[in-house]
């Protein structure tokens, strides 16, 4: 078998890696652009791909949350890298049940995301995924998808924080030394980074108290780290669960 | 004695009548910063009707608007508008590094709380920011925090997030959704309790207090109830800070 291309499609950015076996040997992000076209997308894919560790791809696995992505991404793949790839959704085996009102609903970066936490924790377990979103996703002891939480993003509600208020202005995405912040700048970095924190850390423990579980805490996507520094609830960051899960997924489906 | 007060926050501005004390009537209008002084007299005119005003005071956190207001109170209701800006006397002392950013809502806030508590204090106001304001036992004014207001960051999310449709802010059935529409209102509505409990929780440690915790702006109905750290909601702290802050300046503006 030869190496797996998975791609991880999201609102904001496009995360790609290349897997050689169970190890992830390469990755890039690029910014996701619907009105880019599969040959430019080609052009791109192409240069990142060309490198030695990329050398001997025999297959290609795709979650993607922009309904308009999904064409662009499988044409590329066919047309510039000779593969025929995976596009999770409704249909695609996953070894997972879904417990959603209407499972064609569900993200598929969220099953995917639930699918690598699950493979590891075999336990009930929180995935938080600090994307465009930040979504948490609960899966239960048995394995099964049980639904979460889809909240505003630290990227897009700062962003919105410093364009509508008036008085306010761009500040640096680090944590203050103090809660209490005696400036400006610091009052907002404050609300915007510990008030992330605090709002993951709430919403684990209210799941937690709701389903009385103690659930294994695993955290994924752009602002992970700086999130999961200052958490009281995130065991674990992994910056390419969602990679890892799309490879599971592909293996699953060539059984 | 009746005083018209008048709180202009990035979203809206709410005004309010005090007489002798108490608010006798309010309203809330769009802020629009285009709007010139004569639509806004307008405005402003037909609400009060035939109120016999005394004085009037401002806290404005849109610059634009501070000369706008300023004029209609002079032209059209011949009063010498208070506005709240560092020098005016608030009963407080302010221990913030740069208080020419400090915007003069916030301080408002504090005042008001603690007036009522005389002890230590967190507010917490649900507006188009939300803001979280603490005054030590002894009365002083130490800074705070600012996040994004949930309805701000929630429009930011529907238009940035292509398959995420723009939905009612409300209680969902659970914690854990269980369709899309429930995932982001567990999302918007406990995420932001969450974010106001866990920084209050993290203030009292930090201090080292069990402060009071009082709430307000135009959420605080629909969120105060789903917190586990407010106690008191008063929506009308701001309105009552600038009938406080203005009766400490009587006689010097």
């Amino acid at each position: 078998m030869g190496k797996l291309l998975v791609i991880d499609v999201g609102n904001t950015h496009t995360v790609l890696g290349v897997y050689d076996g169970p190890t992830l040997v390469q990755h890039w992000r690029i910014q996701t652009q619907e009105g880019r076209t599969e040959d430019e997308y080609g052009v791109l894919f192409r240069s990142l791909l060309s490198g030695p560790e990329s050398a001997g791809l025999g297959g290609a696995a795709v979650a993607c949350v922009v309904p308009g992505m999904n064409v662009t991404i499988t044409a590329l793949c066919r047309k510039h890298l000779g593969l025929e790839p995976l596009v999770v959704g409704p249909g695609i085996r996953t070894a997972m049940p879904i417990l959603y009102d209407k499972p064609q609903e569900v993200g598929a970066d969220r099953i995917v995301n639930a699918i690598a936490a699950y493979e590891r924790t075999k336990d009930t377990t929180i995935v938080v995924d600090f994307g465009t979103p930040t979504v948490l996703d609960y899966i239960t002891k048995r394995g099964e998808y049980a639904g979460g939480v889809i909240a505003p993003g630290l990227g897009v509600s700062s962003a919105a924080l410093f364009a509508r208020a008036a008085k306010l202005y761009e500040v640096e995405l680090v944590a203050p030394k103090q809660v209490i912040g005696r400036n400006t700048v610091h009052a907002m970095q404050s609300g915007v980074v510990l008030g992330h924190v605090a709002m993951v850390d709430g919403l684990v423990e209210r799941i937690q108290r709701e389903q009385k579980v103690k659930a294994r805490v695993i955290a994924t996507g752009s602002w992970a780290a700086i999130v999961a520094a200052e958490s009281s609830t995130i065991e674990e960051v992994d910056e390419f669960l969602t990679l890892a899960g799309l490879r599971l997924i592909y293996e699953r489906n060539q059984e | 004695m009746s005083l018209l007060a008048i709180d202009v926050g990035n979203t809206h501005t709410v005004l309010g009548i005090y007489d002798d004390g108490r608010l006798a009537r309010h309203w809330r209008i769009e802020t629009d910063p285009a709007r010139t002084e004569d639509e806004h007299a307008v405005l402003v005119r037909d609400l009060l009707r035939d109120a016999a005003l005394t004085g009037a005071a401002m806290s404005c956190v849109v610059p634009a608007l501070t000369p706008t207001f300023r004029a209609l109170c002079r032209r059209y209701l011949a009063l010498d508008l208070l506005v709240v800006a560092p020098g005016v006397r608030t009963g407080l002392a302010i221990r913030y590094e740069t208080p020419h950013t400090l915007g003069s809502d916030r301080l408002v806030n504090a005042v008001a709380a603690w007036e009522r508590t005389h002890a230590a204090t967190i507010v917490v106001d649900f507006g188009t920011a939300t803001k979280l304001e603490y005054v030590s036992a002894d009365g002083a004014y130490l800074g705070g925090v600012i996040c994004p207001g949930v309805r701000i960051a929630s429009q930011a999310l529907f238009a940035h997030a292509a398959r995420l449709a723009s939905i009612e802010l409300q209680r969902p059935p659970q914690v854990v959704g269980r369709t899309t529409a429930h995932a982001l209102q567990s999302g918007m509505l406990f995420g932001h309790v969450a974010t106001v409990d866990g920084l209050v929780r993290r203030i009292q440690r930090e201090q080292g207090v069990a402060a009071r915790v009082i709430a307000t702006g135009g959420l605080c109905g629909l969120l105060a109830p789903e917190s586990e750290t407010i106690e008191t909601v008063d929506e009308f702290l701001t309105l009552d800070g600038l009938r406080i802050i203005y009766e400490r300046n009587r006689g010097t503006h």
